[in-house]
């Protein structure tokens, strides 16, 4: 691993570490990060550069159309070294620029499922899995809906056996620390693997 | 001629628009786009005396908050201001050697013995 020469002061460097939460809208990400950090918000205007993008721009403030993505994230210290951001991505799911910006360098990704929706998710599966991302599946029990045995979610999502997918309460400070813990298990046992095997046959969509 | 019924009851749109803090400017200075972890902190370094750009008030926001080491994500969250601007804001700073870069975060695959600790803390919670 070559570790890059640190820049900081002497003595504990620190590091940064950031997951992904992902899932469909409404699927309570922004629950999850609040459950078990303060949530605070971020946002950004992305402009959508296109024609007429130039240097000869002299009315000094910005003509082109921007759009606004609103997301939010969460941040966990750990020690006075250690910092852990968690990320939820934005809801609406064009805005694919902004995963990539959040996946880039990410330690893994959390899929958070509905069981009454879980086509939803369908989308943050193919995506963390074409970029070699590790994840697990975080399936949210909602009040009212009906539970699956996470076994039969593995099946339907068509994940990697190894990937984990289990149940959990967003809402809950305990079952979304559990969530985190088993990512960063994943993570450390994907690594001590050395694999992450290409896949994946064309999903039958179930939604 | 009658000025119309409403004008002034549309939205007219944010008071400021978001680039103009930035002089129009969406790219950072020197090009290189800073991870939203990247962490930066105030060199101390005092402002040079024939400063020839002069910063904004939402520069020495930045610089204030940057007392302390501080994500690029919390400087944007901290300040309000669009993540886009804050890389440009930023950039301009580090390019007068106000902040510096603490640590910058590539695409590589974190350490396993930090993921152990990381692992450890969540553990404590």
């Amino acid at each position: 691993m070559g570790s890059a020469p640190s820049e900081g002061t002497p003595g504990e460097p620190l590091a940064a570490f950031k997951i992904v939460v992902a899932g469909g809208f409404g699927v309570g990400k922004t629950t999850l990060v609040g459950a078990i950090s303060e949530v605070r918000p971020l946002h950004t205007e992305e402009a959508l550069t296109s024609a007429g993008v130039g240097l000869d721009d002299l009315s000094g403030v910005a003509s082109k159309t921007t759009t606004t993505v609103a997301m939010d994230f969460g941040r966990i210290t750990f020690g006075n070294h250690l910092v852990l951001y968690l990320f939820g991505t934005p809801g609406q799911e064009r805005f694919w620029f902004m995963w990539d910006e959040l996946s880039y360098g990410a330690l893994g990704a959390v899929i958070l499922a509905d069981t009454r929706r879980l086509g939803d998710c369908f989308p943050a599966v193919d995506y963390f899995e074409k970029r070699r991302v590790p994840f697990v599946v975080a399936i949210n029990c909602f009040d009212g809906a009906p539970r699956y045995d996470p076994r039969d979610v593995h099946i339907a999502l068509d994940l990697d056996p190894g990937v984990p997918a289990v149940l959990c309460d967003a809402r809950q400070r305990d079952s979304a620390k559990q969530v985190l813990i088993m990512l960063v298990e994943h993570v450390l046992a994907s690594a001590a693997a050395g694999r992450s095997k290409p896949r994946r046959a064309q999903a039958t969509g179930l939604a | 001629m009658s000025a119309g019924g409403n004008w002034d009851a549309r939205d007219p749109g944010p008071v400021v628009r978001p680039y103009a803090v930035t002089g129009g400017r969406t790219e950072p200075a020197g090009g290189e786009v800073l991870d939203l972890i990247t962490i930066v902190v105030a060199s101390g370094k005092a402002a040079a005396a024939d400063d020839p750009m002069g910063f904004t008030p939402e520069h020495r926001r930045i610089l204030r908050l940057c007392q302390q080491p501080a994500a690029v994500a919390d400087l944007a969250s901290d300040t309000g201001l669009p993540l886009g601007v804050v890389r440009v804001l930023l950039a301009d700073i580090i390019l007068q050697g106000r902040i510096t870069v603490l640590q910058r975060r590539g695409g590589e695959r974190p350490r396993a013995d930090l993921l152990k600790e990381v692992l450890h803390g969540l553990r404590a919670l």
